[in-house]
């Protein structure tokens, strides 16, 4: 997939820039890269146009990562795109709730670049 | 909390000499992946904590405390230059900012490392303290997981509080 749009939510705006970083070592080709500090500004972010991959932390003020998901599911916009979370939280139980309100990944800090290729690149090679 | 959090709660963990070998073991993993350095153990560790950054994050569910990692405000900047790939924070709120994610995903991986820890505990966002002259107190006399590392030759130290 070619040139994509990625949104990134996370509180953490190291967090972000490492995420970035990790998806373009991937050698994913990522065009643009939207910024969003928590679910309210994600959700304000997709509004605004559709993005080709999302990228949520969980923990996060204002608004979670789990509510986010379900914020989008009321997005036309987000339709077609895959989620992954990134989280501190590996408990089974908050993967099985991030999966089911409609996650597509799961990847667990800390992570290495390859653990980022192995789930998101097949998310988009189907996506178009 | 949730109902199988609330469950698995009412069995508390309690520390025992595993588990300071768990958080060596978790906070040298986190630094490998995210800041791409082996840091060791202190030998011999410090007296006491010491340096200007204290990051904060709470634990609740089947293990309630508080862990905080302390270094100096030097090595913090050493921390968030490397995890922003060499390149400076431009200011203290993004050293703050990685060093409250390290707390973070040292406490993750902590409790991932601690059987039935991992489903039945939770994590709160992490607070990030600048300056030397605080002090903490507790309303327990909690028990302790102390850890004292080495980072680049300073000092670096992990502490688990366990209340309750
Ligand atoms: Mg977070």
């Amino acid at each position: 997939m070619k040139g994509i749009r990625v949104l990134i939510v996370d509180d953490s705006a190291v967090m972000r820039k490492i995420v970035e970083r990790c998806l373009r070592q991937a050698g994913i080709d990522v065009k643009e890269v939207i910024e969003a500090a928590n679910g309210v500004e994600g959700l304000a972010a997709v509004q605004q146009g559709p993005m080709d991959l999302i990228l949520s932390d969980i923990n996060m003020p204002a608004m979670d990562g789990l509510e986010f998901l379900q914020g989008l599911r009321g997005l036309d916009n987000a339709k077609n795109t895959p989620v992954v979370m990134i989280t501190t939280e590996g408990s089974e139980s908050r993967v099985v709730e991030a999966l089911s309100a409609g996650a597509r990944g799961y990847i667990r800090k800390p992570f290495t670049p390859d653990q980022v290729k192995e789930r998101v690149s097949p998310l988009l090679d189907g996506a178009r | 909390m949730n109902r199988s959090l609330a469950e698995r709660s009412a069995s508390r963990a309690r520390p025992d000499a595993s588990w300071q070998v768990m958080m060596q073991a978790a906070i040298r993993e986190v630094f490998q992946l995210m800041v791409g350095t082996d840091i060791q153990p202190a030998d011999p560790p410090p007296e006491s904590p010491s340096g200007g950054v204290s990051a904060m994050v709470g634990m609740a569910g089947a293990l309630c405390g508080v862990l905080r990692l302390r270094c100096s405000e030097q090595t913090a900047v050493s921390i968030a230059t490397k995890m922003l790939g060499g390149h400076e924070p431009g200011a203290l709120s993004d050293t703050c900012d990685a060093i409250g994610e390290i707390s973070n995903m040292v406490a993750g991986n902590f409790k991932a490392k601690i059987a039935g820890l991992c489903d039945a505990c939770m994590l709160s966002v992490p607070t990030v303290v600048v300056g030397v002259d605080y002090d903490v107190y507790s309303l327990a006399s909690p028990e302790r997981v102390e850890v004292s590392m080495t980072y680049e030759g300073q000092p670096l130290w992990v502490g688990l509080e366990i209340s309750s």
